[in-house]
């Protein structure tokens, strides 16, 4: 008997403490509802380099003085570290409530219902001043799962110091094709005598290079149902390319452009001066020539008027994203909209993140920035694009490491070009329909 | 007692165990005990319900059944993977525990500094498999490196050892040899343990070295080598930073320094397939069970135990 009650007893303040527990977790505030006067700490989390860190805290304390009983604790890494840790901490729900977030792993996220739809919490997130296509490409199915940041463009950056040096004239881009690329590499390779070359090769890190060119013939890596649709010559053609570039001497040797990528920005060809031609973000242009030392110019991309389509396109360069499992999702979205909207904290963030996708807040740093920074900017101005692609689909987001996987297997001549387009486009869709 | 002594004494079954120290170590192993349990075999006991299971981090398991390991035949990334590490464990292990063996016997034939050159052989092992040595490792073996600077003196052309796919695991099997120290170590000690007395009576007859090293030290030595070689391939076996680091997590360039562990990880954090990864754990671990039991049944051909 006594030992029954003494495992009721137990039993109840088991559940009590459980109940208060529970409690104590359901105490915050729903993402429509007010913001809380009680003291409230969130927690953001970006990758990017120590500029970055530096302009970002800076915007936090401004934050913090507008709203002193909201703390909001930076957490920073590295690209790689930053995907590691979202997954461990999401998977531990341990997620930061406010998240940098990029194209290749948003559907990820949304899919599985980590992310909050930020239409929740228009109460707290001012979104008129974003262009309505800018702000689809942070929409799945629907639902606003990431708030565009800044936009981007492929470029091709050329170190115009490198040219003059060789006494070669920078090209007309407005309509040079694939060919005009590789044959003024080819002069910058002899005139650099094995120190210096022409190109710094495309597809080692990501693959928009590849989604351009498919671009440009009027094609897609995807289609809107998330399906691969890159037809395999234009695949094969593209290895084809880069397997040129390496055995003309065009690119350095395979070994070396490999390292080279993987080494990070400051490491890269154009930034050691030893390449003259790369693919580039447009809005790295600010990173590189201070890397480099030297003159960097942004040019079209090649093949632009060739082909069917403009392959060029605005990327958004990332999204301000809140995890669906925030419990201050109103703050968190109060937080985001500080940072998107706020003059004076966009003042201090620039064109770091990407030249602002907030109209108002593009025109309002116009008259601050660098003039790299407003070389960026007026190439997105100026340069004609087409509609984005869809945004990576779920599943997809190993796109990169599979195609630098495919890339390396071509230029240590593992396999051709021909079976790697093959094999690439069906581990694509396999990784796709595994995350169904 | 020494650790020769006592490996002997387990095998007999002579230790007599106190009743009293037992107590005492029960007390002193509870935290241990306590982090074993809810820290390592809770997730270990976890990870086998979710191998039979599809599983993103974030939404709940799903129950598949045997999916996730007959998939573990058909995974050709996997099958490469295999290759890497057996490959690597079968190279490194032995040329590791032949330097080791090889640097012991220098060092116990006594010289002055002996304590410092220990240390210095030492120090690697504590280092080896640290984030800090895997980056070193990226700087010695890059296209800028310290090993083709050393080339380029003798006007030999190299090129980055690391991301290229027929170089880059040899640095890592280079890796793993350099960090011999610690089975140094236990070869040290054991090689105290042989009685003088036999070299004595070995030279009185006539020996000579080589014969003394085939018929009285190696011999001697055969329980310290075997206990080396097990630890040291299931140490192989789980072999994960280096390559990590060195390849950026990728285990490129073209997947030559995948690792088991490292596309274990991968299929857990970057393809958000746990039930695979947990899958891919207890398969790992029925390898390394396998291959330690070849080892103790091979044992009983060459390991000779001085009675």
């Amino acid at each position: 008997m006594f030992r029954g009650v003494g495992r009721r007893t137990a039993l109840t303040v088991l559940v009590s403490l459980t109940a208060s527990l529970l409690a104590a977790c359901g105490s915050g505030s729903d993402a429509g509802g007010d913001l809380t006067a009680e003291p409230v700490t969130l927690r953001f989390s970006w990758w990017g380099a120590d500029d970055r860190h530096k302009r970002t805290q800076q915007v936090i304390e401004m934050f913090q003085k507008k709203h002193p009983n909201i703390t909001i604790k930076g957490e920073f890494k590295e690209w790689n570290g930053y995907w590691d840790s979202l997954a461990t901490t999401m998977a531990a729900n341990d997620a930061p409530d406010i998240m940098q977030m990029d194209e290749l792993y948003i559907a990820s996220y949304a899919e599985r219902g980590a992310l909050l739809d930020l239409n929740e919490s228009k109460k707290h997130l001012d979104t008129s001043n974003f262009d309505q296509k800018a702000l689809a490409t942070g929409a799945v199915d629907g639902k606003q799962y990431g708030l565009p940041v800044g936009l981007g463009m492929y470029s091709i950056m050329v170190n115009t110091d490198l040219l003059a040096k060789y006494n070669i004239p920078v090209p007309d881009d407005t309509k040079w094709s694939w060919d005009d690329l590789k044959k003024i590499g080819e002069q910058v390779s002899k005139a650099g005598g094995g120190q210096v070359f022409g190109v710094q090769s495309p597809g080692i890190n990501d693959a928009a290079g590849l989604s351009i060119r498919a671009r440009q013939q009027g094609k897609a890596m995807f289609d809107a149902e998330g399906k691969v649709v890159l037809p395999q010559e234009i695949a094969r053609d593209y290895w084809q390319y880069i397997l040129d570039l390496a055995k003309s001497g065009i690119a350095p040797s395979p070994s070396v452009t490999i390292e080279k990528a993987s080494a990070g920005l400051n490491q890269s060809a154009t930034a050691t001066n030893t390449a003259a031609f790369g693919l580039w973000w447009n809005t790295q242009l600010t990173a590189l020539t201070a890397a480099s030392g030297a003159k960097l110019k942004l040019l079209r991309l090649p093949g632009e008027t060739q082909g069917k389509a403009h392959g060029a396109y605005y990327k958004p360069s990332m999204f301000w994203s809140v995890s669906a499992r925030s419990k201050h999702p109103a703050e968190a979205a109060a937080f985001v909209s500080f940072l998107a909207n706020d003059e004076e904290a966009a003042k201090i963030l620039l064109t770091e993140r990407g030249v602002p996708a907030n109209m108002k807040i593009r025109e309002a740093i116009a008259g601050q920035l660098k003039e790299t920074d407003k070389a960026a900017k007026e190439y997105l101005d100026t340069v004609p694009v087409s509609d984005p692609p869809r945004i990576t689909p779920n599943g997809a987001s190993t796109l990169d490491t599979i195609l630098k996987r495919h890339t390396e297997d071509v230029l240590f001549g593992r396999t051709t070009p021909d079976a790697a387009a093959a094999s690439f486009i069906k581990e694509v869709q396999a990784e796709v329909d595994a995350a169904k | 007692m020494s650790a020769l002594d006592e490996l002997r004494q387990l095998r007999h079954g002579s230790v007599q165990v106190r009743k009293r120290d037992n107590k005492a170590a029960f007390w002193f192993l509870a935290p241990w005990f306590a982090g074993l349990v809810f820290i390592t075999v809770g997730p270990v006991l976890a990870s086998f319900g979710l191998g039979f299971t599809k599983y993103n981090l974030i939404q709940p398991p799903k129950f598949i059944g045997f999916d996730n390991f007959v998939r573990i035949f058909s995974d050709e990334r996997l099958h490469n993977a295999l290759r890497v590490t057996f490959t690597y464990v079968l190279v490194s292990v032995p040329l590791q525990l032949a330097c080791a063996l090889g640097v012991a016997l220098l060092l116990d034939r006594g010289m002055r500094g002996l304590a410092f050159y220990r240390s210095a052989f030492y120090l690697p092992s504590l280092l080896g498999s640290s984030v800090a040595i895997a980056v070193l490792w990226t700087q010695v073996f890059g296209a800028e490196g310290l090993l083709n600077r050393v080339l380029g003196f003798f006007g030999v052309e190299g090129k980055g050892w690391i991301s290229d796919p027929d170089t880059a695991l040899s640095t890592l099997i280079v890796l793993n040899v350099w960090t011999f120290g610690s089975p140094m170590i236990i070869f040290l000690a054991g090689l105290r343990q042989i009685p003088a007395v036999y070299y004595e009576a070995a030279s009185i007859d006539g020996a000579s070295r080589w014969s003394q090293f085939w018929r009285i030290t190696l011999p001697l030595l055969s329980p310290i080598l075997f206990f080396n070689l097990v630890l040291q391939i299931i140490h192989a076996f789980q072999s994960f930073t280096q390559a990590f680091v060195v390849s950026g997590g990728t285990g490129g360039p073209s997947d030559s320094t995948m690792f088991y562990t490292l596309y274990l990880y991968q299929q857990g954090f970057s393809r958000f397939d746990m039930g695979y990864a947990s899958a891919l754990a207890w398969f790992l671990l029925l390898i390394i069970a396998a291959f330690t039991a070849i080892n103790f049944w091979a044992a009983k051909f060459w390991v000779f135990y001085d009675d």
